[in-house]
């Protein structure tokens, strides 16, 4: 306390003088000079630099090791490929709108015909491909037994059965099957076949190589189901076990064709486009107004709920 | 007891090293240097988290919905838990809004990390456990704990020192969906009528 103060007195002892100074005379009467006291805080001007600070920060720790004589062994960047199931639905089919029933004549039906001629033949050779690393493959007998996988993956599912789920599903539909359900009871049950289900689309794809083969068939599915889904304390959040829907899906199932001890497993859905939309969750939530200007109010007449767009996609 | 376990393997690896003889053969060519774990354990119990883990069974629909509860909490606070108990016991009981209103006014340092973990609370319990609406929440439960401390010399006159701790404390807090519970205090006759009972059924040792 007693430097500051003793600063702060001298400070104030010269101000005064310079102004007795170069006043001269008592006469003329001028501004006292901006009286500046130096008053000492904590603020630093300095701050001494870390030690090594400069070295840590240098972007290149290659050259700083070369310069320091050692030498990096050489980086690899390297990323897991799965080969065994492919990354995606290759050529997904299209389902037509209301079953292909518009009629010829009409022009969105002449244009669905042909889109269907088109996929067919492509599909008859993929089969073909498929036979002939699978002699076993029939499209009459494949509908059951794929049916036949689906309904044991989402048993597996509801059981969360590791071991089981991975023999039934491919390494791509897994992360999508499960992922989100860890604190989650999925009630789920198979009730009826409404239709018996058949293939209606088969893509052979590759991948890596020309003779790395998978094949990929596409299931139509018309069953009714029950499904419901509860939260981590037991409250519905979905569905319901008892009433049974009438659901229409469409499948894709896939096996690494060259693999002589692959096995049809499931690898997708395809939800078309002109899907109803889902049930909405049991849930309030908020939906982003538009950002309003000060003194303009929400006009709830205006304002449209944006909705998404139909699209196909498959999950 | 870790202090021990890592002692005895320090000792293992000098024994190896002296088994070996090999002079060029050192410490750090056996076990990289940095994986060799010498201090104490840092292991830290992670129980209150792991409640939100806890999977209930589906509910039957007439029966009454179970009230969503979300457990959270923060650890090694640099501040003292008997300090930090005191914060937590003015809002246990309350609702969520009216706790953070109360701790917005609260001149503690306490305050604005108890007022952060309960919104981060409210922020996991509408995000991650379903609840709908986030001020429906009460605080069920809420208290300090003892943290991890760090000892250090605090020098004294004539070659004398003492040790001084450098405390830190966790907070806990779990919050129920549901408006909070009534409490009814007791009355003035409940408390003389408990008062009665606690007299009339002491055992006196001894006696007739």
């Amino acid at each position: 306390m007693a430097v500051p103060l003793r600063r702060t007195l001298i400070a104030l002892h010269r101000a005064t003088c310079n102004s007795l100074k170069s006043g001269q005379g008592w006469v003329d009467v001028r501004q006292p000079l901006p009286l500046v006291v130096p008053v000492r805080g904590k603020k630093r001007h300095f701050i001494p630099p870390a030690v090594g600070v400069k070295e840590r920060t240098k972007a290149d720790p290659e050259a700083r090791a070369r310069a320091a004589g050692l030498v990096f062994r050489q980086q690899y960047v390297e990323r897991a490929i799965n080969i065994s199931c492919t990354a995606g639905i290759f050529d997904p089919y299209v389902p037509p709108e209301g079953d292909a029933r518009l009629s010829t004549l009409s022009r969105e039906g002449l244009k669905q015909r042909t889109e269907q001629l088109r996929q067919s033949a492509a599909s008859q050779l993929a089969i073909r491909k498929i036979k002939e690393h699978d002699p076993l493959f029939n499209t009459k007998t494949f509908p059951e037994l794929a049916q036949d996988i689906f309904i044991q993956a989402h048993m597996a599912l509801t059981q969360f059965n590791k071991e089981k789920l991975h023999s039934l599903v491919t390494e791509r539909c897994y992360p999508e099957m499960t992922r989100g359900n860890r604190l989650k009871t999925i009630r789920w049950s198979f009730v009826e076949s409404l239709e018996p289900p058949r293939v209606v689309h088969a893509r052979c794809p590759d991948m890596v190589t020309k003779t790395n083969l998978y094949g990929q068939v596409t299931l139509r599915m018309h069953s009714r189901q029950t499904l419901a889904l509860y939260d981590r304390f037991g409250r519905l959040l979905l569905g319901s076990e008892e009433e049974p829907k009438d659901v229409l899906e469409y499948l894709v199932i896939e096996r690494h064709v060259v693999n002589p001890y692959g096995r049809w497993r499931l690898h997708g859905k395809i939800v078309p486009a002109w899907a109803p939309p889902k049930d909405p969750i049991l849930k309030t939530v908020l939906i982003p107004g538009p950002k309003l200007k000060p003194g303009e109010e929400f006009d709830m007449l205006q304002f449209e709920v944006p909705k998404p767009q139909s699209v196909q996609w498959s999950k | 007891m870790a202090t021990a376990s890592t002692g005895r393997g320090v000792s293992f690896l000098r024994s190896l090293t002296g088994h070996l003889s090999s002079p060029c053969l050192s410490l750090r060519v056996l076990v990289p240097a940095g994986r060799l774990h010498t201090s104490a354990s840092l292991e830290v119990n992670k129980n209150w988290e792991r409640r939100n883990l806890e999977l209930y069974p589906p509910q039957l629909p007439e029966e009454p919905r179970r009230p969503a509860e979300v457990h959270h909490c923060r650890r090694q606070i640099k501040y003292s838990k008997d300090k930090m108990w005191y914060l937590a016991k003015m809002i246990r009981g309350l609702s969520i809004d009216q706790a953070i209103a109360q701790l917005e006014f609260n001149d503690k340092k306490g305050a604005k990390i108890v007022k952060e973990v309960l919104l981060e609370a409210q922020d996991m319990a509408v995000r991650n456990h379903n609840v709908e609406y986030k001020s429906n929440l009460y605080i069920a439960e809420s208290h300090s704990g003892k943290g991890k401390y760090l000892k250090r010399i605090r020098y004294h006159g004539r070659g004398m020192f003492g040790i001084m701790d450098k405390v830190y404390c966790h907070y806990f807090v779990k919050l129920v969906e549901g408006s909070p519970p009534r409490v009814v205090p007791p009355s003035g006759l409940d408390q003389a009528q408990a008062h009665l009972l606690s007299l009339r059924s002491r055992t006196v040792r001894h006696s007739l």
